[in-house]
């Protein structure tokens, strides 16, 4: 059974293999969508050329709804939305990307050991970022509304979306789990 | 005469120093939890001052967390959308 844990001010978590897989998957998933049409993605990120570039790129609204969701105008006025977009964009990709990376680490040890284990010392913050882009990624894919448990709740096991819904109400657990420990 | 101020009535000068405000928007996805973690973590609210924000965003569907300058509220939005939070910015409507 997963779970966060905390002792003497470090935080760490108790998954299973199978969790392990799920995860990573999903964190696999999103750091590839939140690569696409990122220009600064191929580059350095670190490399002053390529930050210019990724700024003079045009940006608007991301076609892919979770990426609009994940990626949202700052303003209703579209063009005030655009411009924001072209200076922000690309740091909120590599800051969104970059905790994804740091859990994908953590997991690959788990995965790659093919056994249940602990990740040790993990950073609270970026865990809690992550998960949450996780369950928004979700949600938009599974059109989560305020009726959605029940909906769950209702359905029958062989749907095939049911297994989807445990994972984004088993993240949301899990990350309830963490910020109590946070509190 | 009504005391209700119509739109020619209000000047320019009032008008240039409306202030910005961030807006953070209900969504069914966040975690009240959550909302009010990165509330206190963005903005260093008190756990009460976070917890009813959560609340107005949660009930009326958005609340104004933060007033002040444009770069200041663009700057606001940018930590709330690296958090997954729903947040814009605009002028003040209100004089």
């Amino acid at each position: 059974m997963s779970q966060f844990s905390k002792t003497d001010g470090l935080y760490s978590l108790t998954l299973s293999i199978d969790e392990a897989h799920v995860l990573i998957n999903l964190v696999e998933q999103l750091l590839e969508l939140l690569g696409e049409g990122d220009f600064a993605h191929h580059y350095d990120q670190n490399d002053p050329f390529a930050q210019l570039m990724a700024m003079q790129q045009e940006r608007t609204t991301p076609e892919d709804p979770v990426l609009k969701r994940l990626l949202p105008n700052a303003y209703a006025d579209p063009e005030a939305a655009d411009d924001f977009r072209r200076y922000t964009e690309p740091a909120l990709r590599l800051n969104k990307q970059s905790a994804l990376r740091s859990i994908r680490e953590a997991l690959t040890i788990l995965v790659d050991a093919e056994a249940d284990g602990i990740i040790e010392e993990l950073d609270p913050h970026l865990w809690l970022k992550s998960m949450n882009d996780l369950r928004l990624a979700l949600s938009i894919r599974l059109e989560i509304g305020a009726e959605s448990f029940e909906k769950f709740e209702n359905m029958p096991d062989e749907d095939p979306q049911k297994g989807i819904y445990a994972v984004y109400f088993w993240l949301g657990w899990l990350q309830e789990n963490l910020l109590e420990l946070l509190a | 005469m009504g005391d209700t101020l119509t739109e020619s009535e209000i000047s320019i000068d009032q008008l240039l120093e409306r202030p910005w405000i961030c807006i953070v928007w209900d969504d069914p996805v966040n975690l009240m939890s959550y909302v009010t973690f990165v509330l206190i973590k963005v903005f260093g609210f008190s756990k009460e001052k976070a917890h009813d924000k959560m609340m107005q965003v949660h009930i009326e569907g958005r609340s104004v967390v933060a007033t002040g300058s444009r770069e200041e509220m663009e700057h606001h939005v940018q930590a709330l959308h690296e958090h997954g939070l729903w947040a814009t910015l605009q002028r003040d409507d209100k004089i």
